[in-house]
């Protein structure tokens, strides 16, 4: 789905923001991007989304390599891919119905097709009683939840999140990332920057480690930081993760429960 | 994709209400700036009219000595119809010429005088108006001509007259024209950035960058075609305020308004001209703000 073969990424008169980086990550995972600030995590995600190019070095996306891609061909892109911001960024005079429904109207969506697809993706970030308050009203957690409702309502191929839950305590960023998994889970490839040492460690997904634009990990089942990943192992399962709390989680979304209509998604 | 023309004009709308002072501001430059080409148009127009009629409509006059006799002004007749620049050639006696000095002149000049010391004269038509002076070279001293006369001065003067005026009132509205773009160009810039969290929402939901520019762009030409017209309200307003369009009736014959009658296609044509470039200058404007400040 996605591969960067020796991307490096230098920012005018700064250091450099990533430095021959090759990776590659397949259709359906979910991937934690960690590192302490100014590593490259958000530069990473800035390359996939095409607001910015690679100095040197090769990416491809969803088939195509995005380097050679035309700048008008860049919005088509970005339909592919959904985005989550620390910051939300959702539009304040316009409900939460609205926002969602913005993402699908200003791509040319039919107002049918609004209709039934927003309220199931309300459904799922669980707002549905919420869709006419406006994002002020709501807590940080439910305008994240927007958030990801309105990246999530086009059913994109690829979810970007840049530290989703970098606003949020740590019992709504569990439900952040619980949403954002039940997501994965639909077929839908995941990438999360992060700082939230506490949640990496719980979720035992994927992680990759940037220090310096450099890649110094990439962890199957990894945790947040090296400490933490010997720490894990000499204590065995962590007790109380999340991977305990959302039962299947490696079951394939067989769980009825989280049985939803986005599940069968290819 | 199809950009839908409800979406475009909705947010074009929205946009203009949420920035209504500078958007009035923004009109009310262009409206004056077009109303001063569109009056210039006509002035022009209708200049060019008179100055068609007055050159066809006035005749060279050569005057005869009151002392002539028949024979010299019979010799001069004869030049004047072999003469190449002249078409055709009456003549007026003493009696018809003293009647009209009593009409056309103030009592008091014609007191001293009597029929028999007034000129006679031979109105003449010429073939290209332009060529009186050769007439006058022609006949002016040659023996019983009293004096020849020919509006060309008046012409002439009339005409760098109107000629100036025109030049003032284009270079006027063309400045006009200018900040009216910058205005529109800033309203837009401001619409904008009233805008930028929608915009970069936009952006990263995937809309096309015609998408995301087409509501600015309607925006610059709408405010562009709102001031034309009012403009073309203006231009109406003289068209039929000092009565050009009584071409020929009866009440204005003679008056210098009279001779500049435009028919109604002239006026049409100068009121579109006027629409298309309040267009021009908002989508200029606008696109200008666009390139600039939209970063897509």
């Amino acid at each position: 789905m996605i591969t960067f073969q020796n991307v490096t990424k230098t920012y005018k008169g700064s250091t450099v923001a990533l430095r021959d980086c090759s990776v590659e990550i397949d259709k359906g995972e979910f991937v934690f991007l960690v590192g302490p600030s100014g590593s490259g995590k958000t530069t990473f995600i800035r390359l996939l989304l095409r607001e910015e190019m690679p100095d040197s070095g090769r990416i491809w996306e969803a088939g195509k390599e995005i380097g050679h891609l035309a700048k008008w061909r860049i919005p088509y892109l970005r339909r592919n891919i959904g985005c989550v911001f620390q910051d939300f960024r959702l539009l304040p005079n316009k409900s939460v119905f609205e926002n969602v429904a913005f993402a699908l109207e200003v791509i040319g969506r039919p107002k049918h097709v609004i209709a039934a697809q927003v309220p199931q993706v309300l459904d799922l970030v669980g707002l549905s009683k919420k869709r006419d308050n406006l994002p002020h009203e709501l807590s940080g957690g439910e305008q994240q939840r927007v958030a990801v409702a309105r990246a999530f309502v086009n059913r994109p191929l690829i979810l970007l999140a840049d530290e989703p839950t970098g606003n949020l305590d740590p019992q709504t960023s569990l439900g952040i990332m619980k949403l954002l998994d039940r997501i994965n889970r639909t077929g839908t490839t995941v990438i999360v920057a992060t700082h939230d040492a506490g949640m990496v460690d719980q979720m035992r997904r994927r992680v990759i480690e940037l220090d310096r634009g450099v890649i110094v990990r990439d962890q199957a089942h990894g945790v947040y930081g090296i400490d933490s990943a010997t720490a894990a192992a000499g204590a065995g399962s962590p007790t109380g993760s999340l991977a305990e709390q959302m039962p299947a989680a490696d079951a394939g979304g067989a769980d009825a429960d989280l049985h939803d209509p986005f599940a069968t998604r290819t | 994709m199809p950009i839908s023309a409800a979406y475009v004009s909705k947010e074009a709308a929205t946009n203009l209400w949420r920035n209504r002072l500078m958007t009035a501001a923004a009109i009310l430059t262009v409206a004056v700036s077009l109303a001063l080409v569109g009056s210039a148009l006509l002035l022009k127009q209708g200049a060019s009219k008179a100055t068609e009629l007055w050159q066809n409509g006035v005749q060279t006059i050569v005057w005869v000595q009151p002392t002539a006799g028949s024979a010299q002004t019979d010799a001069i007749h004869t030049q004047l119809q072999q003469s190449p620049y002249v078409k055709s050639c009456i003549y007026r006696d003493q009696a018809f010429d003293y009647n009209e000095a009593k009409i056309v002149l103030p009592p008091d000049e014609l007191a001293a005088t009597t029929q028999s010391q007034y000129p006679s004269s031979f109105r003449c038509v010429l073939n290209d108006p332009s060529q009186a002076a050769a007439v006058y070279q022609q006949f002016h001293g040659k023996p019983g001509v009293y004096d020849v006369k020919y509006p060309g001065q008046a012409i002439k003067t009339m005409q760098s007259v109107i000629r100036v005026l025109q030049w003032v009132f284009l270079t006027v509205a063309v400045v006009l024209l200018l900040s009216a773009s910058v205005l529109i160009l800033n309203t837009i810039r401001m619409a904008i950035f009233a805008r930028r969290r929608e915009v970069s929402v936009m952006k990263l939901v995937g809309a096309t960058n015609w998408f995301i520019r087409l509501p600015f762009m309607a925006e610059g030409m709408i405010q562009g075609l709102l001031g034309a017209g009012v403009a073309v309200l203006v231009v109406l307003a003289l068209y039929w305020g000092i009565g050009l369009d009584k071409a020929a009736s009866a009440a204005s014959q003679g008056s210098i308004i009279s001779q500049m009658a435009l028919s109604g296609w002239e006026v049409f044509f100068t009121c579109l001209l006027v629409a298309v470039v309040g267009v021009g200058v908002g989508v200029v404007g606008s696109a200008f703000a666009v390139r600039r400040f939209l970063d897509v």
